[in-house]
């Protein structure tokens, strides 16, 4: 069986509200090591991988995997149920049928209790091969999602090219163009307004803003990104939650020019 | 046409083998359609009270008209098509041809008589009955495909063969028929109701092979076999084996001839020189041009060509063509979207290799059996327990 208690239920609200339009449904695979999720969208473009450790629960205890079968859209709606200071106990039985949540107040003796139906989900697992990407990319996510917001207006596509100290992602499109070039720089005092461009190699590649607009929703998640790229490779957008809770992983498959 | 009860046996013994999807998902797969069966789809069901659409000669044009713009629907949503044609019917096919024929002219007949009595709604319902696929149809669409820039292939003969085949090296993703017997041929992966009209919202259908042959617990021969059995286009199937009984003999037996002779002749009467063998041949190696020697090419739309063509020759409306055209560019100029699954492999579904997509994280942990996930027999999108 499955039980843990999340310090913070906003946190579990916030990676729902970021994947719920990508995933309709998906397995979280619970194990002694944490909670993961692995799920493609209905078009095999984008993939979303969600790491929890059990570390970051407290306290948290799996004696036996489990893969409990989530409709995202139940989830969100009852997640919207948790209170801003709440934190959320996750409870699974041996061969349970529901997964039930616990939202307690830290401030009052409130406790609200739902319990969601499971469903059997059989979705391919991919396998992610290691990578050595060659141009690794932080910045602050807020930047990110302003990025992919404003080229929306060009384009549906964005080209991200990376060259020694600068990114830049252009968007061309019928009615005009744009871009909007992206510096390292160092900010002392907040280390999430930090810019850093780790380069191998220049890449240049070129994505489906609609995606973009998708994973950039988990900005509230993560105060930075990191954005990954390689020739011919799916680029990786990770959002690294605080205290060491884990991560949220977007892949997104390049466009590729004609053959 | 295909294999009788097969999409029932499918969806009885293996229902893994078939999901529905949105057109939408099959951007930037390539597909080998069977060209005459959507013809002759367009013939029958392209029309406007009830008669096939004329150009100012009184030369059918529906088929044009259908083809035209069922491929701008699947270049709109990213699909490369790519056309196959009939070739020779295989001599083991005359029967269900001539079948076939007798069949057209017995609706002949009763559209006469209908008008005649003045009966308009079964005149037009046996009118589409009559319908036959000419040379001359054929060759429009072959010029018409042309000028798209849409490749098309002449099979040496039967186009679902050649259509899986095609599959089967890899040369495109699926193929596209409403013949079940394409997955007799072999095609990995077949797409139904990929030319239907817009208008009926109709999900494509995808069967795959490996899931179907996994569900029903057979081997590709004996796959064969029991389609043989089900009955094909090449040989009548037994007097009294259904669908039920089949699946339960070829499961018993293993093979048609352990199913012959083990079969009750009295019940069950088996004509003496059922050419069974031969049609078993037919699906096994059929008459294929090497899937290796064609070559696909997508290339530019001819605009002008396209507008002679189909608007001077065929009356069509010159500004819809022309639309057709620059969305037949855009596709073209675009770039393609990248699918995932042609970076990442699917892991196949054992216990441990559950496990892996977790190991940079979970190394640390032992690489414990991670028990059958729910073990899910369906594919595609869950549903609820129990």
């Amino acid at each position: 069986m499955l039980e843990a208690r999340l310090p913070s239920a906003v946190t579990l609200k916030k990676i729902i509200d970021a994947v719920k339009e990508l995933v309709q449904d998906a397995n979280f695979d619970c194990n002694d090591s944490g909670i993961a999720l692995q799920a493609m969208d209905s078009s095999h473009v984008a993939l979303v991988a969600l790491l929890m450790r059990a570390e970051g629960f407290d306290p948290y205890r799996c004696d036996r995997n489990i893969a409990l079968g989530i409709n995202f859209a139940t989830l969100a709606k009852v997640m919207k149920c948790a209170g801003n200071d709440d934190n959320l106990t996750i409870k699974a039985g041996e061969d349970a049928d529901v997964l039930s949540l616990m939202f307690e107040s830290t401030n009052s003796d409130r406790i609200s209790e739902f319990d969601i139906k499971l469903m059997d989900v059989d979705a391919d697992h991919l396998g992610i091969p290691e990578t050595d990407y060659s141009a690794t990319i932080k910045m602050p996510s807020a930047e990110f999602q302003r990025i992919c917001r404003d080229l929306s207006v060009m384009s549906e596509t964005v080209t991200i090219e990376a060259v020694k100290d600068a990114v830049k992602f252009i968007a061309s499109g019928d009615t005009g163009s744009g871009s909007i070039t992206v510096k390292p720089n160092q900010a002392v005092d907040k280390k999430d307004m930090e810019v850093t461009v780790q380069l191998q190699e220049p890449v240049k590649l070129a994505f489906s803003l609609k995606y973009l607009n998708h994973f950039a929703k988990a900005a509230t998640l993560a105060g930075s990104v990191t954005l990954s790229l390689s020739d011919d490779v799916p680029l990786m957008v990770e959002f690294a939650m605080d205290n060491d809770l884990g991560y949220l992983r977007f892949y997104l498959a390049p466009k590729i020019g004609d053959e | 046409m295909g294999i009788s009860g097969l999409t029932k046996v499918l969806g009885d013994h293996a229902p893994s083998a078939r999901k529905d999807n949105e057109i939408k998902n099959y951007f930037g797969r390539k597909v080998a359609i069977d060209a005459s069966m959507s013809i002759y789809q367009f013939l029958i069901a392209v029309r406007t009270g009830g008669e096939n659409l004329t150009n100012e000669d009184g030369e059918t044009t529906s088929h044009l008209m259908g083809l035209f713009y069922r491929t701008l629907r699947m270049v709109d949503n990213g699909l490369k098509p790519v056309y196959v044609f009939d070739g020779k019917p295989p001599t083991m096919k005359s029967g269900e041809l001539a079948k076939r024929l007798e069949k057209r002219q017995e609706a002949e007949k009763t559209v006469a008589e209908a008008e005649e009595k003045g009966d308009q709604e079964t005149a037009d319902k046996f009118r589409r009955r009559t319908v036959k696929v000419t040379r001359e149809h054929n060759e429009d669409c072959k010029q018409l495909l042309r000028l798209m820039g849409i490749p098309y292939v002449e099979a040496p003969c039967e186009a679902e063969a050649q259509c899986a085949a095609l599959a089967k090296a890899g040369k495109v993703y699926a193929a596209g028929s409403e013949d079940m017997d394409t997955l007799t041929f072999g095609a990995p992966v077949l797409l139904r109701h990929l030319t239907f009209s817009e208008a009926r919202k109709t999900p494509i259908a995808e069967f795959h092979l490996d899931q179907a042959l996994d569900g029903l617990d057979l081997t590709h021969d004996q796959f064969i076999d029991l389609c043989i059995l089900l009955g094909c286009d090449y040989c009548d199937s037994i007097k009294g084996i259904g669908p039920t009984r089949a699946v339960s003999l070829i499961k018993e037996h293993g093979s048609l001839e352990k199913v012959l002779a083990a079969l009750d002749k009295k019940k069950y009467p088996v004509a003496d020189d059922w050419p069974y063998e031969e049609a078993r041949r037919l699906f096994k190696e059929p008459e294929v041009a090497d899937p290796e020697t064609i070559e696909l090419k997508w290339n530019d739309p001819d605009e002008e060509g396209l507008v002679e063509f189909m608007c001077k020759k065929n009356g069509f409306n010159e500004e819809r063509v022309r639309n057709g055209v620059k969305r037949l560019q855009k596709s073209k100029s675009s770039g393609v979207q990248g699918r995932l699954d042609g970076f990442f492999k699917v892991t196949p579904k054992t216990a441990m290799d559950g496990d892996k997509k977790r190991k940079a994280d979970a190394a640390k942990t032992a690489p414990g059996a991670k028990k059958a996930k729910g073990a899910p027999a369906t594919r595609g999108r869950g549903r609820p327990r129990k």
